[in-house]
């Protein structure tokens, strides 16, 4: 149970990668796939959270006498997933125009029907 | 003048023509005749140069350009075809589409050529060698319809001819760190024969594609065919004989007569085994060549059996042998050429060179005729021909080296020879003349001209041998052979002498006493076809098809036996390929979800791999 | 001394105020992506002689690496901008004619920010910053795939888009790992470090990031996005994805591979991988009736071609790796523009409906046959020059499995030279000339032809001026020390 305890995060994170690319391999259905993406970027984001935490630690301020800056979380993944998170946004916002226009175009969001494009 | 500056004309000189087209056609082709016979001028003052230079440096490499009199005697047949092509052009081509692109390609194949031949290193070898080919592939497809399969399936056979060559230049280059053909010659001695065999193997493949050797040569009777007549003759006269020039290269230069005597013994040598590719490339397409009914298709199939015996000769390697194989090149050089223009003069005033359908032309071109007919003997060599004397000299080689299969097969391939050759004779210009021929004119001057100056030289080298084979000595000594006794007139050799005095004056006296006893003999009456031609039936105005299904018997002898087995596998493996290709691509098949699974199969072989086997 | 930070600098700042000049004039939307390239074009040429004695590096609001991001403006990086800022001149000259439907002013923004996104890969020294603008070439180029907004566009870039977010994600699952392993980002620094790990923690990280950016790279099995993709974009965007993204994704493998990880047991393994993303690309381009479907799949070939060439990773093959990086970019570019007007003009992409073309578009289609023979790596062209090179590479290498790989090369160039040649036929020689009228295309289009055109020949026949460049461009990924030491003075 420790094993399971003291990386709880990094479990929860790949659970989450796997999950999302289980929906993107597996689902049909164009908006799911989507939200598979979504479930990727989240696994990905609390990986890079987890990699800075700290149980019980603080913010990297020197806000008040006595911090150790050895219980203080580190700042730059925080840095990197709030990138990471932009980045997603702007993937998931452009994933899901392209998704209405097809859906305009073909009038199915069948992933199966949508393939035009082969060989 | 350099050969740099030789190389600078003669490419600036083709572009230079192409740009005057835009302006007026009849400058162009004065220039490019011009230019053609400008380059002719300056390789013969070449004559008896020799010498190196660098010209240029590629990634790191010295480019270089030799001369010596083997390069001096293949420029110079380069430079003479293809002036009387270009000559040859002016009236065949008039009117055709894109005359401007036909004159470019022409030259630049030209120039292209020189500079294979005076190259000195395997860069600018391969470098005008390719060049060479993609002209050429142009040039071919130019008449559009069949003629671009033929172009594709010359270009594809090119490629993979150029391909072989890369490996043994670079492998060349692994061992000796140069590509310097003279460096490398002065260095290779030292190399294991096995070594030495696999990179002559890889050259044979690329001189083989381009020289027509069974079984590599199906790229030939469909270019040659399909070409346009002027190009066929360069095609067939010197084109494909750069083959022969990378053989001698790549066999007498590189690796050198003493090296190679030692790569194998007995059958089982370099030499043995490509005598006897080049006996089966007599054998087989001459009988093939029997068996076509185009003209050209014909003439095709003849120049893979020709080559055969320039191959032969020069493969038995000794140095009468390889006299009479580069003999032989110069030779057929000018009476295929000859013929592929005669051919293009017939086509061009009749509009076909369907051997089925023509007959009897020989009245409206009697001078056409006259030089197929020189052009035929030529190649069947016929005493006082050139192509006597170079036969002679292989069949000789052959018997004096105990090859009594490889004799025999020459001679028969002759005997073939002489067969297809009266064909062509006989069904285009003798017979009946059919009705839509009436109106056939004798091709004009410029035909004619280059067509004289062919026909001269096949007479002047088959009665004055000596001039070509004294070059052609000189050249065989350099590569190490033993010195021929070559004479004006001939060659004398301890087991009997060449000597064309001997058989001039025997074939003129034989000839006034034909003379003389027709002279003697009381005139046949001139008998009027009406008269008793049909035995007194109506002789019908039209055709009257006895030249049609020539030799029938003989096909139905040997049409069982004579087939192209190579080009029939070659055209499945292709097919073959091309369904692996298109399965190929199912691979992709359009669903989202395998394709993410390709992605993450990817990452888990290559994480398996490394940690579950350790295998690098 | 102009900071090369302009090079990423100007055309972002241009790309986010093209909105505000479009306010002004709608004309004047299609001259800024001309001048950003224009711009970067004269610098990174300014730059070259500087960079190639000593790289410049440049630290971003002066925080010295590990702590801060720098760019790193080596030959390599120098090197690429070149290409992106040539091609890219290239290209949104083209565009000013050819780009004439939809939201134009969208198109323009999202081409610089395209380039931008390039820019900023080569020259960036800091992984996640690379992972960045990595996103932002990506998703600009998820977005420029669909611009038509047509059936096929929309599907390539949603089909596009998810494998690139895959792929994306990967890297950025690689670079969680590194931060956790090394606590930095500085591609110096880990490199530094890369040695103090055990190999098996090592080799995870490295196996994410290769997939994750082999699917940008179009690597075989991750390239069934490319023909989509390229087949269905505008065809000035298929020439800037082939001429220019998928060569940055190979740019970062090798980056990854040479300089950080300084890996040089798995280079077999990515040779074989070249090998059949060559075989697998040119087989599959045989048989296609799609001149950009065919094209796309040529330059899947190309890349495995490319990659193989760098994992022979002598400082020969890495040179000829480049040096086909840069005849592929011109190549290719060449084809897809002068393919976009033959389709533009014939409203087919069928390669059957080019008859006479020759005639039809004389220069159009001399740049195609130009194009073509210099892929095939016909002399007097650039393309004879890298397969040289890569062949010389593999030979000089030794080894049986190099050797065998080579010879699998030279098949898929065989094949390769098969369907070109047949393009080439069906341009010049199939089909009846007559009655067909001259309709070339129009002269802004011509001007990026005939520039990449001489070019190709130009380099073909003197490559010297180039090798300079490369040669110190190969050092630097060869002496992954050097850089290292470069940058953590």
């Amino acid at each position: 149970m420790s094993f399971l305890n003291a990386n709880t995060y990094y479990i929860a994170a790949f659970g989450l990668i796997f999950i999302g690319l289980y929906i993107v391999m597996a689902k049909k259905n164009l908006v799911k796939v989507v939200i598979g993406l979504s479930f990727v970027d989240s696994g990905i984001n609390l990986l890079l959270i987890s990699i800075g935490y700290i149980k019980g630690g603080t913010a990297p301020i020197f806000s008040r006498p006595g911090i150790s800056p050895l219980k203080m979380v580190d700042p730059i993944p925080q840095a990197l997933v709030l990138t990471a998170i932009v980045i997603g946004v702007a993937v998931l916002a452009l994933a899901l125009s392209l998704v209405v226009k097809l859906y305009q175009q073909y009038g199915t969001l069948d992933i199966r029907k949508i393939r035009g494009l082969k060989w | 003048m350099s050969l740099e500056m030789l190389l600078v004309i003669a490419f600036g000189g083709a572009f230079l023509t192409y740009l005057l087209g835009k302006l007026s056609p009849v400058l162009r082709d004065i220039l490019a005749v011009l230019l053609t016979l400008v380059i002719l001028a300056i390789v013969a003052l070449f004559y008896g140069r020799t010498g190196e230079s660098s010209f240029m440096n590629f990634l790191g490499f010295n480019l270089s350009l030799r001369i010596n009199t083997l390069s001096w005697l293949f420029a110079i047949a380069v430079a003479t075809l293809g002036s009387l092509s270009t000559i040859f052009s002016l009236s065949y081509m008039k009117g055709k589409e894109r005359l401007d692109f036909y004159y470019l390609m022409m030259l630049i194949v030209n120039a292209s050529m020189l500079g294979i031949v005076f190259s000195g290193d395997l860069i600018s070898f391969y470098v005008f060698w390719e060049i060479m080919s993609w002209g050429t592939f142009l040039l071919i497809s130019y008449n559009r319809g069949p003629a671009l399969a033929a172009g594709l399936k010359y270009i594809v056979m090119s490629i993979v001819g150029s391909t072989a060559y890369l490996l043994g230049m670079f492998s060349l280059y692994a061992s000796y760190s140069t590509f310097n053909i003279a460096d490398i010659a002065s260095r290779i001695s030292t190399a294991s024969p096995g070594y030495l065999l696999s990179v002559l193997v890889l050259f044979s493949i690329t001189f083989g594609i381009k020289n027509a050797l069974v079984p590599l040569h199906t790229w030939l009777p469909d270019a040659h065919s399909e070409a346009p007549s002027p190009f066929s003759a360069v095609l067939s006269g010197i084109l494909i004989k750069m083959g022969t020039y990378g053989f001698v290269i790549s066999m007498y230069v590189l690796v050198g007569i003493k090296a190679l005597s030692h790569l194998g013994h007995g059958i089982l040598s370099f030499h043995f085994m490509l005598a006897i590719l080049a006996a089966v490339t007599i054998l087989v397409p001459t009988f093939i060549a029997l068996m076509q009914d185009d003209a050209k298709r014909v003439l095709a199939w003849s120049s893979i059996a020709q080559v055969g015996y320039i191959i032969l000769g020069i493969a038995i390697g000794t140095s009468l042998g390889f006299a009479g194989g580069m003999f032989h090149f110069l030779n057929h050089a000018s009476f295929k050429a000859l013929l592929f223009m005669a051919i293009g003069a017939v086509e061009y005033r009749t509009g076909t060179r369907d051997l089925n359908s023509l007959g009897g032309i020989i009245k409206k071109m009697p001078f056409t005729f006259m030089m197929t007919l020189i052009g035929a003997l030529g190649l069947i060599g016929f005493p006082l021909t050139n192509g006597f004397v170079s036969k002679w000299l292989i069949y000789k080689t052959l018997i004096l080296g105990k090859d009594p299969f490889l004799a025999f097969v020459a001679l028969f391939g002759t005997w073939g020879t002489i067969l297809y050759a009266y064909k062509i004779l006989h069904n285009i210009f003798m017979g009946q003349l059919p009705e839509e021929y009436k109106g056939v004119e004798e091709a004009p001057f410029s035909m004619k001209f280059p067509m004289v100056i062919l026909s001269i030289i096949i007479i002047l080298f088959g009665i004055l041998p000596g001039i070509p084979l004294k070059v052609i000595n000189v050249i065989g000594v350099s590569l190490g052979f033993k010195s021929l006794a070559v004479n004006i007139w001939g060659i004398a050799s301890d087991t009997g002498a060449l000597n064309t005095i001997n058989i001039f004056s025997a074939i003129l006296v034989s000839w006034i006493v034909v003379w003389l006893i027709f002279k003697a003999a009381p005139t046949s009456l001139r008998v009027e076809q009406d008269n008793n031609y049909a035995a007194g039936s109506y002789v019908p105005t039209g055709r009257y098809l006895y030249t049609a299904n020539f030799y029938a018997p003989v096909y139905r002898i040997i049409k069982p036996y004579v087939i192209d087995v190579v080009d029939i596998f070659y055209m499945a493996l292709a097919g073959a390929v091309r369904t692996l290709c298109d399965w190929t691509r199912r691979m992709y098949t359009g669903e989202l979800g395998s394709y993410v699974m390709y992605i993450m199969l990817f990452l888990a072989v290559l994480i398996t791999m490394r940690l579950g086997f350790n295998i690098w | 001394m102009v900071n090369p930070v302009l090079l990423i600098a100007v055309p972002l700042g241009l790309a986010f105020s093209l909105p505000i000049f479009g306010l002004i004039s709608k004309r004047l939307e299609k001259y800024l992506p001309v001048i950003a390239m224009l711009f970067n074009l004269s610098l990174s040429v300014y730059l070259v002689p500087r960079v190639l004695t000593h790289p410049i590096i440049v630290y971003i609001g002066g925080w010295a690496p590990p702590f801060g991001i720098d760019l790193f403006v080596g030959p390599v990086g120098i090197f690429f901008s070149v290409i992106i800022a040539l091609v890219g001149l290239l290209v949104s000259i083209y565009a000013m004619d050819y780009i004439k439907e939809g939201d134009t002013g969208k198109y323009h923004v999202l081409f610089l920010l395209l380039l931008t996104g390039a820019q900023g890969v080569v020259l960036t020294g800091d992984i996640f910053n690379l992972f960045v603008f990595y996103e932002i070439l990506c998703i600009s180029s998820y977005a420029l795939v669909g611009y038509l907004r047509d059936r096929d566009g929309l599907e390539s870039a949603i089909k596009y888009l998810v494998q690139g977010s895959i792929g994306t994600g990967l890297v950025l699952t690689g670079i969680a790992f590194i931060y956790g392993l090394y606590g930095t980002l500085n591609m110096a620094d880990i490199a530094r470090q890369i040695n103090s790990i055990k190999p098996a923690a090592n080799f995870i990280t490295l196996a994410l990031i290769i997939t994750g950016l082999g699917v940008e790279a179009a690597i075989f099995p991750m390239n069934a996005w490319l023909p989509d993709a390229h087949s269905s974009a505008p065809s000035s965007i298929s020439a800037i994805l082939s001429g220019i993204a998928i060569e940055i994704g190979v740019y970062a493998i090798a980056r990854v591979i040479f300089t950080i990880f300084g890996a040089t047991d798995i280079l077999s393994f990515v040779a074989l991988v070249g090998i059949i993303t060559l075989l697998v690309g040119e087989m599959s381009a045989l048989k296609q009736n799609n001149i950009k479907r065919m094209l796309a799949y040529s330059s899947t070939g190309q890349i495995g071609l490319i990659v193989f060439a760098f994992a022979i990773a002598t400082s020969y093959g890495i040179e000829a790796g480049l040096f086909q990086i840069l005849n592929h970019s011109l190549s290719k570019a060449l084809l897809f523009l002068a393919a976009g007007y033959m389709i533009y003009r014939t409203g087919s992409m069928e390669i059957s409906s080019f008859e006479g073309m020759g005639k039809r578009m004389p220069l159009t289609s001399l740049g195609f046959t130009i194009g073509a023979f210099s892929l095939i790596g016909l002399p007097p062209f650039a393309g004879f020059a890298s397969k040289f090179l890569i062949v010389k590479a593999a030979l000089t290498k030794g080894g049986g499995l190099y050797t065998c790989l080579i010879a699998l090369a030279l098949v898929a160039t065989v094949i390769e030279g098969a369907y070109f040649f047949r393009v080439v036929q069906v341009l010049y020689f199939r089909g009846s000339n007559e009655n067909v009228t001259r309709q070339e295309a129009p002269v802004v289009a011509l001007v990026p032809f005939f520039v990449l055109a001489v070019l190709i020949i130009a380099i073909g026949i003197y490559p010297g001026p180039v090798m300079h460049v490369l040669n110190s461009a190969t050092s630097e990924f060869v002496h992954r020390i050097a850089y290292i030491q470069g940058v953590l003075r």
